[in-house]
């Protein structure tokens, strides 16, 4: 679903971001990427939605090579991969329901398809007494909740998911794990960029753990730090 | 087609959600157009004026009375007869010693000393209307030809063309200023328009994330730089004919200058101004966006944040 061939980025002034990462993640995956501010996880995500161009390697997203793709065709990269953000990402002058549907409204689904798709994915997020609200009627909580919806309601085949839960309190990040998790079983690929050990513990998922831009570790059904040979 | 309505539609909910900007960007369309669109009717006020200077009479000749020595009867018809045929004149009207009297009366109506006079010294005239107010000089020297029928020649061509020679220097500084101003104006709305889309480039930024195209993301701020362009040269073009029409009624007993303008001036450039408007609001948005939609692939934060 998703593979990274000896993928290098160096910003501007030297900082390596990605040192040759090679990566392949299969489709209804759940992976954390797992590090310290500065390892590379954020860099990893926006690379993968083609926010940031690689400076050396390449990256297949749902088959398609998008280190050469033409920049008049990210929009549609960007229609078939959904993303959530710790900051939310939401339009402030949209209602929540206006935010959901402007993911289908640039798909060019008609107004008949839209509405009921969602209030289904409003309802799925919890969302449902609330679609007439702003952004800044909600709680941060309700905030990344929109964000996830926005995310699912076209139904993309992978959800990129930067902290999400950077920003919340331990409960309300654990109702948000639910979601997404609830959302995986769909057989979404999910990759989460995170440095919140209990969830990442509690959910024992695929872990790759980064330092300053390289792959420490890979490990499958994993905790947050590595285990301890016994 | 539901996709051009839902752009409207976003045109539309922009505008009332961000109400404050975008007054501001109508009322700098509005400040800026109006003073072109100011420039302009003065333009025209002057030319009216012009044209109102030019009219009328032109050249008078006195004539000496027919049956006097020199002037058979009839020779007053046949002085008209052939200036009628000059190429230089417009228009020829004869006024014989009874019209002379009548005229005479009017202007010195209630002067009573004045008006004790014997009327028959009072000549007849012919009163030209020239093509060209520069031919008066040939039509002069022809007039002063016919002797003894035409006895003193008189024109005030010359006023009327050194006022004509202001008129079009004023013409060229009005028609200056309105090009000027409203070159301004281009610059003034589309930097409003920039500022107000600055303001709004988180949203931009979210809209490519969730794969909006370029056009998408385009034309609701492109039709909403047109509508504020609108509405602020619609309020302009309104607010100047209103000026401008209250001030002629005003001054309508202002017999030297009129500044009255026709309405079909104000209907015709008023719509050139709409679209005026129209298109510096598109310019605006088009190069305010460009920044935002050519800059960021995507999410638009600076990079490296997190890394």
């Amino acid at each position: 679903m998703i593979r990274l061939e000896n993928v290098t980025k160096v910003y501007e002034g030297g900082t390596i971001a990605a040192n040759d990462v090679t990566l392949e993640i299969q489709k209804g995956e759940f992976v954390f990427l797992v590090g310290a501010s500065g390892s590379g996880k954020s860099t990893l995500i926006r690379l993968m939605l083609r926010d940031e161009p690689v400076t050396r390697g390449r990256i297949w997203v749902a088959g398609k090579d998008i280190t050469t793709l033409p920049k008049w065709k990210i929009p549609y990269l960007r229609r078939s991969v959904g993303t959530v953000f710790q900051d939310y990402k939401l339009l402030p002058n949209k209602t929540v329901s206006e935010n959901v549907a402007f993911a289908l409204e640039v798909l060019g689904r008609p107004s008949s398809a839209i509405k009921p798709q969602v209030e289904q994915v409003l309802d799925l997020v919890g969302l449902s007494d609330k679609g007439d609200r702003y952004p800044r009627q909600l709680s941060g909580g309700e905030q990344q909740r929109v964000s996830v919806a926005r995310a699912f309601v076209n139904r993309p085949p992978i959800m990129l998911c930067d902290e999400p839960t950077g920003n919340l309190d331990p409960k309300t990040s654990v109702g948000i794990m639910k979601l997404l998790d609830r959302i995986n079983r769909t057989g979404t690929t999910i990759v989460m960029a995170t440095h919140d050990h209990a969830i990442v513990d509690a959910m024992k998922r695929r872990v790759v753990a980064l330092e300053e831009g390289l792959v420490t570790r890979d490990e499958l059904a994993a905790g947050y730090e590595q285990r301890v040979p016994e | 087609m539901s996709r051009f309505f839902f752009l409207v539609k976003e045109a539309l909910t922009n505008l009332r959600r961000n109400a404050l900007v975008v007054a501001g960007a109508v009322l700098a369309v509005f400040i800026s157009l109006s003073l072109a669109f100011g420039a302009l009717v003065v333009n025209e006020v002057l030319r009216v004026n012009t044209i109102a200077w030019q009219d009328g009479v032109h050249v008078i000749a006195f004539l000496n009375d027919e049956g006097t020595a020199g002037v058979p009867p009839g020779s007053h018809q046949t002085l008209i007869g052939a200036v009628e045929t000059w190429d230089e004149v417009e228009r020829v009207d004869y006024y014989d010693k009874n019209d002379a009297w009548i005229e005479y009366q009017q202007i010195f109506e209630g002067q009573d000393d004045l008006l004790d006079i014997d009327p028959t010294i009072l000549p007849a005239s012919v009163r030209i209307e020239l093509v060209e107010i520069e031919f008066h000089q040939s039509v002069q020297f022809r007039l002063e030809q016919q002797t003894p029928v035409v006895r003193q020649v008189n024109t005030a061509a010359e006023e009327i063309e050194q006022l004509e020679n202001l008129s079009s220097v004023l013409n060229v500084l009005g028609l200056g200023m309105a090009i000027v101003l409203g070159m301004s104006a281009v610059v003034l709305i589309a930097n409003t328009i920039r500022l107000a889309i600055y303001a709004r480039r988180d949203e931009v930024a979210v809209m490519k994330l969730v794969g909006a195209s370029n056009w998408f993301i385009r034309v609701p701020f492109l039709l909403e730089g047109m509508i504020e362009g609108m509405l602020g040269a619609a309020l302009a073009v309104f607010t100047v004919w209103l000026g401008s029409s209250r001030l002629a009624e005003a001054t309508q007993s202002f017999a030297l200058f009129r500044l009255d303008v026709a309405n079909q001036f104000f209907f015709r450039w008023g719509l050139l101004f709409l679209l005026f408007g129209a298109a510096a609001g598109v310019i605006g948005s088009l190069l305010g966006l460009s920044r935002y939609l050519r800059d960021a692939e995507g999410v638009g934060e600076d990079v490296p944040a997190g890394v």
